[in-house]
């Protein structure tokens, strides 16, 4: 009955289809073909997006940003095309949303597909490069015993070199002389204050040049084991000796004591003979790794199935209970004899209006099991576990959930039920039917016309719905002994928070192989549900 | 006229195009003059700060500024995110030069490369020991502290005059004859709470990581065999007597105790503050033992670390490392930020009672560990406690060890 | 069905009040009273009881100085504003004024831009068309995991090209905000501009309306409520989002409410609970008030059902 209702209502063959948007007729001239106000309108609009598409491109192409500026020139065709052409007229009111969609939603979609295939995460946090000169620096030591140097920077010709006061003697060196002694140097407390040949730098000087001074080594002697001099703030000199050297050439790390060499794997590190690998590493591709892991890793496959069908039910109940509510409510003040509804609905509306955490850490001091507001005063002092008991804690979840969704819902029919015309309703009334029955074969199957795609997409986002399983119960009650935590209210989503962030660790490549996974999945289903209800039909 | 407004689209585009390209290779060019420029200009340092911090933080770095000259852009970043922004944003060149933060931060930073080294030189030695190593990693220094804070036990001078209890049993009964609601509050929470326990883990004997002579944390579990289940056995029979509950959380705790409905609480500095706010007489002492061992709690240590792709690194240090460690700036740190000062010679001078109370309970403590390992430790460790508090695993040795396997299989997950 | 057979003789009423013959009834009373409005009474206290209750919790310590959010289940216990004058001195003007600012441009761009697109789809064939309608619905259901961590790398190459709109600016906050434009809400409208009769635009076409012209002046006046629906609901969720937005908007003189009393909440540990509290009753105020404004378009007379008669 209520596919019947829907298809009947939807006007799907008044106009002509004609193919693909190539369309004549008296009513389609378009403004591109006459010069009405709106026209030059249109003109100033498109004229401005497009200067300032061109300068963007300008710009982007000055400071190399090259996929920003290939956009750009799309996006600048598009405009130009799309509004002073007489065809594709639906793409004229399409196109501004999409090219928001397309730069802010999809690059998300595209920067996650490419971090799932990467070992991005804690320990493979950023280039090679920037990993190699931290293990250097990191395994710099400074040598046992050595004592401070207070240093004063000088500059030969553009060579910044150190100078500093060696047993009652100046001595001068820099990246490429060891420290020397040098003659007629001033030496004013310990600290070189003139040196002949080279000039002192001042603090100015010295705050413009910081990494080519932080970077200096200066060799100590001509024995390297000696170590070289090197300073953090152009005060003080300290010895240090490398742990470590890096070849260049060979893209291999050394001990210098040990002399054991250290690779690169194909993991993003540098790893020695007998598998110790050296942090930090850095982010390389790691193929379908991230993918395989979920299904070889017992500690997801194994509580898996558990999961899901919760996930499914928590979404589905979810949708279902907010939705039956919500439109209950909006139904019960659609009546205009009802006085202070206006009153009411503003009410109503109240929990949408506070932030989620907030009322989620309200709800769950609430249901805390002694002392919440719910056992303890609503209930005289009971005792019920309504967070820590498995089922009673889904059943929280799903209340809580009803609590902060209805308002959405009770949104959403209030101004769909406008859509549907009295008077019908009306007239059916003046027939005798039963408001019940209105509503199951006329209210109801008009509304779905508009409301059945936000169900689905309210079941997505409960299927997703992280944030409110985390603040209200974390997944708890947790599973006794799981060999990763997880618990009576986990959802897949919050599993994977559990696996690739929980322990402490940010898994950024795992956690994006594992959201697109459950990206098709969820997908998959809404599909499968826009089919059944017929909505992509009617579309 | 209809072919005219495509071609008058394109002149206005050309148009456009051109002017574009005049000023936008001016704006290139000034924007390469001005990198060119920057160095003269750049004394400017970009530090970020949590909301639990910013307040101490504003007059210090406005004092630096004034003293060298160098501005100092202080950002406020929300507590909960500071410390993974600063992972991701380091690398893209977009982080701060400078983090304020606490020190068990720093095994991350370190495994991330976002972090510098810095050389206290001989600096180190005027602080407490324990607080410069807590920032020390691979016996490399990667921070500066400027405070210490740990919990301990707070008495209600209104409802117990005097502790006399030598074990945390004797405390139970004796906090008993105040005839109050609670007796001890250890807050808990649904997923547990293993930092407050952790006095009370120690006096067993069972440290979460084994320590190495210099204090620094190897990756070895501490609190397996005996000692550790003893401490779950003990931990249960809190439970069943109701001294330990999983509902009270720290907001429970924390309004109890205001409420007078328990003579005692174990929390830290950032309670007592609203406690004495509240007119409250309240003493601070070390929590009693309850396994025979010394209870020591976990030490924090709050400090500044400098990132690893500072554009500014000697300003940088300039600031944490012979400024930040000045007493004059220790001492003003205290007396904004109610922490201990790390610095010994700031530190004597402190005669806040609460204060020293704290000190006093947190000399024995060691520093949380900051190794990677220990994320993997948390949340396993909480919730095994809490489900012996609540009853939920009955049996503690079984649940200790099944705790300690699983937490085993985490850390070797990771490598 | 009435509908299919009355729908080819539709005529726009252009009367502000369409007839709604239940407005017409003499008062009821007594039993009938009970049965037709008084339980609807009943209803609604109930769930106002249920929705503000929680709320409570969150009024009363928004009045206690230095309390906490849920320790205590005695209510009320000190009041004093003086939370709420706390408020002023930490740029909770700045983030109100910010917030008020992101969210209208957000809620009008997300309501011109999807009703542009919905009136593409519910107008026009083209090719492509159902494929496009079934991609929207999916984009919006890909978990938003890393979202911060890309969408601070987008930025930070905008910020290169158009400042204006990249790292730490509300315009660019806004601009991400308006890529989920074409999302769940352009379905809501297109649901509901099927509902309007395409008699109306082929008459109009007749008259010699072009396209344009048909969609400002004729579809987007019918469906109004509509409108006012995905106006309050963009509104809202912006004027709630706060992952994105503390990703963009780095520093506490640019962030928008959310950000703000998130920060303040964040520390649980030291969390300022009172005037977290203080900050989100007043911060409910203005969805509020701005719920109470659009209700007059969102059940007002000008609907598309009072042309269907």
């Amino acid at each position: 009955m209520s596919h019947q209702g829907t298809q009947v209502e939807i006007p799907d063959e008044a106009p002509p289809r004609t193919p693909s948007g190539r369309r004549t007729g008296v009513g389609d001239t378009s403004h591109a073909r006459s010069w009405s106000r709106g026209f030059f309108v249109k003109l100033a609009v498109v004229a401005i997006a497009d200067a300032v598409s061109v300068y963007g491109i300008l710009t982007a192409v000055a400071v190399q940003s090259w996929g920003v500026a290939a956009f750009l020139l799309v996006a600048l065709v598009a405009i130009t095309w799309v509004y002073f052409s007489r065809r594709g007229l639906p793409a004229k009111y399409l196109l501004p949303g999409l090219l928001f969609l397309l730069v802010y939603q999809l690059f998300v979609m595209g920067y996650t597909a490419y971090v799932a295939f990467t070992n991005y995460g804690d320990g493979h946090n950023s280039t090679k490069s920037d990993a190699v000169a931290q293990i250097l620096v990191q395994n710099e030591k400074r040598v046992e015993g050595s004592a401070t140097y207070p240093l004063t920077v000088v500059d030969k010709a553009g060579t910044v070199g150190f100078a500093v006061v060696v047993d009652g003697k100046a001595e001068v060196g820099s990246a490429s002389q060891p420290l020397t002694a040098v003659d007629g140097a001033t030496v004013d407390g310990g600290k070189v204050t003139a040196v002949p040949g080279w000039q002192v730098l001042d603090f100015a000087s010295i705050a413009g040049r910081q990494d080519e001074i932080v970077n200096l080594r200066v060799p100590f002697s001509s024995n390297p084991d000696d170590g070289s001099l090197r300073t953090q703030d152009a005060q003080n000199g300290y010895l240090y000796r490398s742990a470590l050297t890096y070849d260049a050439a060979a893209d291999t790390m050394t001990d210098t004591s040990t002399g054991t060499v250290y690779r690169p794997d194909s993991r993003g590190s540098f790893v020695s003979p007998d598998g110790t690998a050296l942090t930090p590493g850095w982010r390389v591709a790691v193929g379908f790794s991230n993918f395989t892991q979920m299904f070889t890793d017992s500690r997801l496959s194994g509580p898996f199935t558990q999961i899901l069908v919760w996930t499914f039910v928590f979404a589905g109940l979810s949708v279902l209970t907010t939705f039956a509510l919500g439109l209950f409510l909006a139904i019960t003040f659609n009546d205009p004899r009802v006085r202070g509804r206006r009153i009411y609905r503003s009410l109503l509306i109240l929990p949408y209006a506070f932030p989620a955490f907030l009322s989620a850490l309200v709800w769950r001091g609430m249901l805390n099991q002694r002392f919440g507001y719910v056992n303890e005063v609503l209930l005289g002092g009971a005792n019920v576990p309504w967070l820590t008991d498995g089922t009673l804690a889904k059943v929280s979840v799903l209340m809580v959930n009803l609590w902060l969704g209805f308002p959405y819902m009770f949104l959403v029919c209030t101004g769909a039920l406008q859509s549907i015309p009295t008077d019908i309703i009306e007239s059916a009334r003046m027939d005798g039917a039963s408001p019940f029955r209105i509503f199951r074969s006329m209210t109801l199957p008009l509304l779905m016309i508009s409301v059945a795609p936000l169900l689905i997409s309210s079941f997505a986002f409960n299927f997703n719905n992280f944030s409110l399983i985390y603040m209200l119960t974390g997944g708890g009650p947790s599973f006794t002994g799981t060999p990763v935590l997880i618990g009576h209210t986990d959802i897949l989503i919050s599993m994977v928070y559990a696996v690739a962030f929980g322990s402490g660790l940010k898994q950024y490549g795992l956690a994006s192989a594992v959201s697109i996974l459950i990206f098709i999945v969820v997908g998959a289903i809404s599909w499968w549900g826009f089919r059944r209800t017929r909505t992509l039909e009617e579309l | 006229m209809r072919r005219s407004i495509p071609l008058a689209a394109i002149a206005g585009v050309t148009l456009a195009l051109a002017a574009c390209s005049g000023s936008g290779s001016g704006s290139g060019s000034t924007a390469s003059a001005t990198a060119s420029a920057k160095p003269t200009l750049s004394g400017t340092l970009t530090m970020w700060v949590d909301e639990t911090r910013i307040d101490s933080m504003k007059p210090i770095v406005d004092e630096f500024q004034q003293q060298t000259g160098v501005k100092v852009d202080l950002v406020q970043k929300v507590s909960g995110d500071i410390r993974t922004d600063f992972v991701s944003q380091v690398p893209t060149g977009q982080g701060p030069d400078v983090i304020i933060g606490a020190h068990d931060w720093t095994g991350e930073f370190v495994n991330n490369g976002v972090v510098a080294t810095v050389q206290l030189g001989d600096k180190a030695k005027d602080f407490s020991k324990s607080a410069v190593s807590a920032f020390a990693y691979n016996g490399q220094q990667y921070g500066v502290p400027y405070a210490i804070e740990n919990i301990a036990l707070v008495r209600n001078n209104k409802l117990l005059k005097d502790t006399t209890a030598k074990t945390f049993d004797d405390l139970v009964t004796q906090a008993k004859t105040a005839n109050t609601p609670f007796s001890v509050l250890i807050q808990q929470g649904d997923k547990g709470d293993a930092y407050h326990l952790y006095p009370l883990q120690t006096s067993f004997g069972a440290p979460v990581f084994k320590q190495k002579d210099d204090g620094s944390y190897t990756n070895e579990i501490g609190m397996s065999g005996d000692a550790g289940t003893k401490f779950a056995a003990y931990l249960q029979k809190l439970g069943k007597e109701k001294v330990l509950d999983a509902s009270i959380d720290g907001d429970k705790a924390k309004q109890a105790f205001l409420d007078g409905k328990a003579p005692y609480i174990v929390t830290g500095p950032w309670n007592t503050t609203a406690f004495t706010k509240a007119g409250m007489d309240i003493s601070v002492l070390p929590v009693p033992s309850a396994g025979g061992q010394e209870a020591k709690p976990f030490v924090g240590v709050q400090g500044a670390f400098i990132s690893a792709k500072s554009k500014n690194p000697l300003l940088a240090q300039e600031f944490v490392v012979n400024f930040l460690t000045t007493e004059k700036v220790q001492t003003e740190l205290y007396k904004s930020g109610g922490r201990l000062p790390a610095l010994t010679a700031a530190a004597s001078k402190v005669d806040d009672k609460v204060l020293a109370g704290f000190n006093a309970a947190g000399s024995t403590g060691a520093p949380m560990p900051s190794i990677p390992e220990m994320g993997s430790v948390w949340s396993f460790w909480g919730t095994t406690e809490v489900q012996l508090i609540n009853g939920q695993a009955a049996d503690p040795a079984g649940a200790w060890t099944t705790m300690i396997t699983n937490i085993q299989n985490a850390i070797a997950t990771k490598k | 069905m009435a509908a299919t057979s009355t729908r080819t003789g539709t005529v726009l009423r252009t009367s502000t009040k369409p007839s709604r013959s239940l407005e017409h009834h003499a008062p009821v009373h007594g039993v009938r009273w009970w049965r037709e409005l008084g339980w609807r009474h009943v209803v609604a206290v109930v769930m106002v009881v249920v929705c503000v209750l929680p709320l409570l919790y969150v009024l009363s310590a928004s009045f206690n100085p230095g309390g906490t959010l849920t320790g205590s289940n005695q209510l009320f216990r000190h009041v004093s504003a003086q939370n709420y004058q706390n408020l002023w001195g930490r740029y909770f003007g700045s983030w109100l004024l910010n917030s008020l600012l992101v969210c209208t441009v957000t809620a009008v761009g997300t309501v011109l831009m999807g009703a542009a697109a919905a009136y593409a789809f519910s107008r026009f064939r083209f090719r492509g068309r159902r494929g496009s309608l079934t991609f929207l619905l999916l984009v919006q259901m890909f978990p938003q995991m890393l979202a911060f961590v890309a969408i601070f790398l987008l930025l930070l190459s905008l910020s290169k090209v158009f400042p204006a709109i990249g790292v730490n600016s509300q315009l660019g906050l806004i601009a991400v905000y308006l890529g989920g434009a074409l999302g769940v809400n352009t379905f809501l409208m297109y649901g509901f501009f099927n509902t309007v009769p395409r008699e109306l635009d082929e008459a109009a076409k007749i008259d010699g309306a072009t396209h344009a012209q048909i969609f400002w002046t004729i579809i987007l006046r019918l469906v109004a409520p509509i409108l006012a629906v995905v106006g309050l609901l963009s509104f809202v969720s912006s004027y709630g989002e706060f992952i994105i937005a503390k990703i963009v908007l780095q520093r506490p003189e640019k962030w928008t409410l959310a950000v703000g009393l998130y920060s303040w909440a964040a520390d649980e540990k030291t969390a300022p609970w009172g005037l977290f509290a203080a900050g989100a009753v007043l911060a409910a105020i203005p969805v509020v008030l701005l719920f109470q404004f659009l209700q007059k378009y969102i059940v007002s007379g000008l609907t598309a059902g009072s042309v269907k008669g």
